[in-house]
């Protein structure tokens, strides 16, 4: 692993975190270190409590971080300040377990929320950005519909139509098809994989779904808080671009 | 960073029994202000409506007088004194003294305020009375009040239906010759014009020339207040010289201190005020917890603190808005059916409407502000 390559998106190293003080405190990461490149699938897994999360929330800027060095999307997370974690955090396209989408807005409307951070954005061009992703995702014809009246599969798509749409510079997921079965899964992960080999935007997703292993690049293993494997994934950015995807030719098709 | 889609209105409307019951208690509070703040005041302009239609800029009564039913006699002769000025246009006297009114129709005593006014120049302006004070003249004639409470009998149904109107007022025999808008309150029911002959002729013990009231008109584009010090200083300690404002001052400072009043319905328009601050700040509250794990969400994504303070503060905005029309509407309607009944000046002024919507937002704010507090327990790192 290269932790000095200037190009990486993620790039740390000597990362140690633990919760609480004194006597009970307790650690969760041990001398971490890790890189990811841009345009790079990296699965991260690992049993229950071994760290991903909290892997995870660190580089996303929602926990301070303690020890070591840190740097994601050229912003150096040590001693970073509130308001240059939430600037990191709105390049960052965050596709979470559960969905939470907003119950009282329709799908077209959760997705075109995003773009409330990006002012530069119009009204009119957030709209159309949003109904073309929406439409990649599969959800052209239930674009107006409440989520409420979505299934669990329809509203995972919706969330990563909400993640994307604001052109990312990475993406971080967690466990995004824990809650479905596994054909939903299965499209959720190939819809991922699409959409970010096509923009070019890596993605860290933490996952214990083994039907989905094949996607990544690169499968970084956690075991009580270090990192004891990383292997080659069967899928790479290099050999085989938008692998996974046959199955969807409109998603390659359009750009968003 | 601010919301292109309306994000706090359908946050809102997705819930329409909470929205219904979230306007229902603004409005609830938006008519309580209304009616506690306009009896308040109604209560306070009753006292004075005598003492606003003075004809003139100055008045001037005994120096020891301190309310209408506390007044002192002074000497017409000081009032005259001030015919000589050049500044003064006129000046006009008024005899008053509570009478005893004898039921016609039941023959029940009641006490009813009299006043004895000029009859050959305006010296009260009440809407319309210039066409009385001829028949004013009369020997045992006299006005009266239309807005005085019932208890004096239909005088009001029996002129409307053209009879005659005869009774006894102090035990004399008195014939209506018209009515005229003056007004019940604290401590008067009703009021009597009479001419100064009739007015001696009804309270024998009173002398020509001890009056209780004195109008000094001035010619136009004097200064009041240099006239008025230029007066008190003419007259002496006898008397006070006073403007219309002062006059009317005085006497609520009395029926501010001696009654509860302003302390009742200063304490009412609070309570509308908490009513609608509690009502809000539940429903607020309930459905900042309620979003909790959204808000976390937006937080993880970049929202910024500041952005979802805005989307709850704008449903406070929102509700004030849509609780202080349909209220504003309701308080109308009473404050129109409490008029014909109480015969009490209620009016929805401008200015307390203003001072209302001010109050209404203020209490969405200050319960929006305290719902939001409850925003900082949503921490993004729990979201993953």
């Amino acid at each position: 692993m290269k932790t000095d390559d200037a190009n990486a998106v993620i790039n740390g190293a000597g990362i140690n975190f633990s919760f609480g003080q004194g006597e009970l405190r307790k650690q969760i990461l041990f001398d971490v270190e890790l890189a990811i490149q841009p345009g790079e699938i990296v699965l991260l897994t690992g049993p229950s409590g071994s760290g991903k999360t909290t892997l995870l929330t660190l580089i996303a800027g929602l926990r301070k971080l303690q020890e070591g060095r840190l740097d994601v999307l050229g912003h150096s997370l040590h001693n970073a300040s509130q308001t240059d974690l939430l600037q990191l955090r709105r390049k960052i396209g965050f596709i979470f377990q559960a969905h939470n989408l907003l119950p009282y807005l329709t799908a077209l409307q959760n997705v075109q929320v995003m773009f409330d951070l990006q002012p530069g954005v119009t009204i009119e061009e957030g709209r159309e950005r949003a109904t073309r992703i929406l439409q990649q995702v599969g959800l052209g014809e239930r674009m107006n519909y409440h989520v409420s009246r979505l299934s669990g599969g329809q509203k995972q798509r919706v969330a990563i139509a909400r993640a994307l749409v604001g052109r990312p510079e990475l993406v971080l997921a967690d466990e995004p098809t824990a809650a479905l079965d596994g054909t939903s899964g299965r499209e959720i992960v190939n819809l991922l994989q699409g959409l970010a080999r096509e923009q070019k935007r890596p993605i860290l997703m933490v996952t214990h779904d083994v039907r989905v292993l094949d996607i990544a690049d690169r499968i970084i293993e956690m075991q009580d808080g270090h990192l004891t494997a990383s292997s080659r994934g069967s899928s790479s950015a290099e050999n085989h671009p938008a692998k996974g995807v046959q199955n969807e030719p409109d998603i390659a098709a359009v750009t968003f | 960073m601010s919301q292109r889609i309306p994000l706090s209105w359908l946050q809102l409307k997705h819930e329409k029994m909470k929205l219904f019951a979230a306007v229902a208690g603004v409005m609830v509070s938006v008519v309580l202000m209304w009616m506690q703040l306009g009896l308040m005041k109604a209560l306070f302009a009753s006292a004075v409506v005598f003492h606003g239609s003075m004809n003139g800029e100055l008045v001037i009564v005994h120096s020891q007088y301190e309310h209408l039913l506390h007044s002192k006699v002074f000497s017409s002769r000081l009032l005259y004194r001030l015919r000589g000025s050049p500044d003064v246009k006129d000046v006009y006297s008024v005899y008053l003294a509570p009478g005893e009114w004898k039921n016609p129709w039941n023959g029940e005593m009641r006490s009813i305020q009299c006043y004895g006014i000029e009859t050959d120049s305006v010296s009260l302006k009440l809407p319309g009375i210039e066409q009385h004070l001829k028949q004013l003249r009369n020997t045992d004639v006299f006005l009266y009040d239309r807005m005085a409470r019932p208890r004096f009998g239909d005088v009001v149904g029996a002129v409307e239906r053209r009879e005659p109107v005869e009774l006894e007022l102090n035990r004399r025999r008195m014939s209506l010759t018209g009515v005229v808008d003056l007004g019940a309150s604290f401590g008067v029911d009703g009021n009597v014009l009479v001419s100064h002959a009739n007015f001696l002729r009804l309270f024998p013990e009173r002398k020509s020339g001890e009056i209780d009231v004195g109008v000094v008109k001035l010619r136009p584009g004097i200064s009041v207040v240099s006239a008025q010090k230029q007066f008190q200083r003419v007259l002496g300690k006898e008397v006070q010289v006073l403007t219309v404002e002062q006059f009317k001052e005085l006497e609520l400072i009395y029926w501010r201190s001696a009654t509860p009043i302003g302390i009742i319905f200063t304490a009412g328009t609070v309570v509308g005020f908490f009513i609608g601050f509690i009502v809000v700040y539940q429903i607020l509250y309930t459905d900042v917890t309620n979003h909790l794990p959204q808000y976390a969400t937006m937080k993880a994504m970049g929202f910024s603190d500041g952005y979802l303070y805005q989307l709850v503060l704008g449903q406070s905005v929102q509700l004030a808005t849509m609780g202080f029309i349909p209220g504003s509407l309701i308080a109308a309607a009473m404050y129109a059916g409490l008029r014909k009944v109480t015969q009490l000046p209620l009016y929805m002024e401008p200015m307390r409407g203003v001072f209302l919507i001010f109050a209404t937002i203020l209490m969405c704010t200050f319960s929006g502000m305290l719902a939001v507090r409850k925003l900082r327990s949503a921490d993004p790192a729990d979201v993953f």
